[in-house]
C-alpha cells in the first residue's frame, strides 16, 4: 500500500512537472485531434497487484462460554498480483481538447495465496489460480491546454467501467465495478494539427479503484494502471 | 412387503475418549455391496421425549432442551428438516418399538459416553425406520443459558446425537492432545459433529458450523440446494498411490467456512460437497488427532505431512470442480 501511494504520488509530480515545463511553452501552437473524428489506440497494459483480502481459518477452542477465543488453523493473505495485459479503445472527440472514449481490456491475472500461522507447515505462498479478467469502461479524456513539445500534450483521464472476472477452468463469474483517474502523454508521429489524419503513441498512468469482483473482503481496492498504445485519428 | 430392518448401535458422544466413526458426514449402510446414506425418507421425523427427570435435569427442561436442538436444525441454511415432537413416553430409549424416543437411560458401564443414538434400518433402502437417543444418567447434566461449570450442557449433546438421528456421522474438524490417562482431550473443533465433547459448562455447541450444515444440506437439500452450492473433487497420492483415509480439508478465505472429508477408496479420491460457490484453500492433514482405528476398519497411511493444495480451488455453482490432484510426502 505504501508502494502505491509513492506511485500516485509520482504519477501528480509527473503531472505538476508537465504543467510546470509546459507554461513557458504555451505560445506555441499545440498539437491536437480533429473535432468530431474518431481516435482508435490499441495496446498493452500493466496492472499492479494489490491485496483481496486475509482470512484465517480457526475452530472453537473448548472453553466455557457462548463465543470461546478461536484456535487459529492456519491463515490464508490472497493477492492479485501484478499482471500484463491487452487494451483497445475508441474515442470521439468532442471539441479539439476533450473527447469521450470507451475502451476494453484483457489479462490474466493469478490469485497468489501466502499461507501462514500453521503449526505443521511453514509459512509458504501457493501457486495461484489464474482469472481471466474484462474490463468495459467509458470515460473521458481531457487535453490539457499545454504543449511540452511540438509534438507531445499531456491529458488527463478518468471514468468507470464494468468489471467480470473468471476463475481458473470458468467454472465462476465473479463481476464489479472500476473507478479510475489518472493522465498521460499524447505523441503525434504524424498529424496533430488538427485537420489531417493523425498517428501516434499514448501513454496512460492511472489510479484504479476496484469494488467486488474477486475479494474476500467487501473493501475497495486501489492499483495502478499503466497503459502504452499507438493510437489513429480519423 | 415387510422391510428388512437391522438394528445399528452407533454413534456416541463422548468424553476425552473416541468411539467409532463413520467415514465424512454422513453414515453409511452397506446395500448389495454398495454403501448407502441412511436417512429419513419421510418427514416430519416424529419423536417422543422420555418423561424421566435425569441428575440436573428435569423431564421438562429435557424436552426445552431438545425442542431447541430440534429447532436448530431446522433452521439449518439449505436443509429441509422438519421434526415434530409427539408427546412424553415411559419407554426407554433403544427399545425396538416404532418409536423414535429421546431420554435418560442408566448406562454406568459406559463410564466415557455422554450419549448414543441406535438405528433401526430398512436394509433395502438404506431409509431410517427408527432411531432413538440416550443420555447417559452417570453425568450431571445442565440447560442453564449460561453453561453451568461441572455439569455437561444438555442442548449441546442433544443436537450432536440429533445430528447421527439424522445420518450424520462424526466429523474430523479438529485438534485433541493426549491427557495423562491415555484419552484425549479437545483441544479445539470445527463441527458438533466432532466426537468427542468439549469440557463441561461449555455451551458454543448449541450451534452448528458450516461443516454440519454442509452435511445436513447433503443428506436433506431444500429446493434449489443443489444448483445454489458446488463441489470440489479431486485425489490425495503419495509416491503416485491413491491415499486412503487422508483427511482433507476445505476453507473459503471469503466466508471463513470449514468443511472436511476423507479420501475414502484406494485410488484416494475425494468430494466435498454443498460448498457455497468460490475459491477454496484446500489443507491434507494425517488422522492424528484420533485413533485411526476409530474411523477406519482398514489400516490407512498417516505417515505423511500436512500438504496444501498447489493453488485455490473454485467450487462452481451447481457443479464441481475438475479434480485436483494433491501430493503429499513422507514425515
Amino acid at each position: 500500500m505504501r508502494c502505491l501511494g509513492a506511485w500516485v504520488l509520482g504519477c501528480l509530480g509527473a503531472l505538476v512537472l508537465c504543467a510546470g515545463s509546459a507554461a513557458f511553452a504555451q505560445n506555441a501552437e499545440a498539437p491536437a485531434l480533429r473535432k468530431h473524428r474518431v481516435t482508435a489506440s490499441g495496446g498493452v497494459t500493466w496492472s499492479g497487484s494489490y491485496p483481496i483480502g486475509e482470512a484465517t481459518a480457526t475452530y472453537r477452542t473448548n472453553a466455557p462460554g457462548n463465543t470461546p477465543p478461536p484456535f487459529t488453523l492456519f491463515s490464508a493473505a490472497s493477492t492479485v498480483d501484478a499482471v500484463a495485459g491487452i487494451e483497445g479503445r475508441v474515442g470521439f472527440t468532442v471539441t479539439p481538447d476533450l473527447a469521450v472514449e470507451a475502451g476494453v481490456s484483457f489479462a490474466r491475472p493469478r490469485v497468489g495465496i501466502v499461507i501462514a500461522s500453521d503449526a505443521e507447515v511453514a509459512p509458504h505462498a501457493l501457486e495461484g489460480e489464474e482469472l481471466q479478467q474484462y474490463i468495459v469502461d467509458a470515460g473521458a479524456v481531457w487535453q490539457l491546454p499545454l504543449r511540452l513539445s511540438r509534438r507531445v500534450r499531456p491529458f488527463v483521464t478518468g471514468g468507470a467501467g464494468y468489471l467480470r472476472q473468471l476463475h481458473q477452468e470458468r467454472t465462476l463469474v465473479e463481476t464489479g465495478q472500476v473507478y479510475y483517474a489518472g493522465g498521460g502523454l499524447r505523441y503525434w508521429l504524424r498529424g496533430g494539427s488538427g485537420a489531417t489524419r493523425s498517428f501516434g503513441l499514448r501513454a496512460d498512468a492511472r489510479a484504479m479503484w476496484k469494488r467486488d469482483g474477486v475479494d474476500f473482503e467487501d473493501r475497495t481496492r486501489l492499483f495502478p494502471v499503466v497503459s502504452v498504445f499507438a493510437f489513429m485519428g480519423f | 412387503m415387510r422391510p428388512a430392518v437391522a438394528w445399528l448401535l452407533a454413534c456416541a458422544v463422548t468424553v476425552g475418549a473416541q468411539s467409532p466413526v463413520s467415514a465424512y458426514l454422513k453414515l453409511g449402510s452397506s446395500i448389495n455391496g454398495r454403501i448407502t446414506d441412511v436417512s429419513w425418507q419421510q418427514q416430519p421425523i416424529r419423536y417422543f421425549v422420555t418423561e424421566r427427570d435425569g441428575p440436573g435435569v428435569t423431564a421438562a427442561e429435557l424436552r426445552g432442551a431438545i425442542g431447541r436442538a430440534t429447532a436448530t436444525w431446522q433452521n439449518a441454511s439449505g436443509a429441509n428438516v422438519r421434526f415434530e415432537f409427539l408427546g412424553s413416553t415411559s419407554a426407554p430409549p433403544g427399545e425396538v418399538d416404532g418409536r423414535t424416543t429421546l431420554g435418560f437411560l442408566d448406562r454406568p458401564d459406559l463410564d466415557r459416553v455422554l450419549g448414543a443414538t441406535s438405528f433401526l434400518i430398512d436394509t433395502t433402502n438404506g431409509a431410517i425406520v427408527e432411531a432413538d437417543v440416550f443420555f447417559n444418567t452417570r453425568f450431571t447434566w445442565s440447560v442453564s443459558a449460561q453453561g453451568d461449570a461441572g455439569r455437561v450442557d444438555l442442548e449441546s449433546v442433544a443436537l450432536h446425537e440429533l445430528g447421527h438421528l439424522l445420518g450424520l456421522g462424526h466429523s474430523a474438524l479438529g485438534e485433541t492432545e493426549r491427557t495423562s490417562t491415555g484419552g484425549r482431550r479437545v483441544v479445539a473443533s470445527g463441527a458438533v459433529m466432532f466426537p468427542i465433547a468439549m469440557t463441561s459448562g461449555a455451551i458454543a455447541d448449541r450451534t452448528l458450523q458450516p461443516d454440519d450444515i454442509a452435511g445436513v444440506a447433503d443428506l436433506y437439500p431444500a429446493a434449489g440446494q443443489l444448483d445454489s452450492t458446488g463441489g470440489i473433487t479431486g485425489r490425495v497420492t503419495k509416491n503416485g498411490q491413491g491415499l486412503l483415509g487422508a483427511h482433507v480439508v476445505a476453507f473459503n478465505p471469503e466466508t471463513g467456512a470449514i468443511v472436511g472429508n476423507f479420501a475414502l477408496n484406494m485410488d484416494g479420491e475425494f468430494a466435498i460437497v454443498r460448498l457455497a460457490p468460490g475459491p477454496y484453500v484446500l489443507r491434507v492433514e494425517p488422522l492424528d488427532d484420533a485413533d485411526v482405528e476409530s474411523y477406519f476398519s482398514t489400516a490407512i497411511d498417516v505417515d505423511f505431512r500436512v500438504t496444501y493444495a498447489p493453488r485455490a480451488v473454485v467450487a462452481p455453482r451447481g457443479g464441481s470442480s475438475s479434480p485436483i490432484e494433491i501430493k503429499v510426502q513422507p514425515k
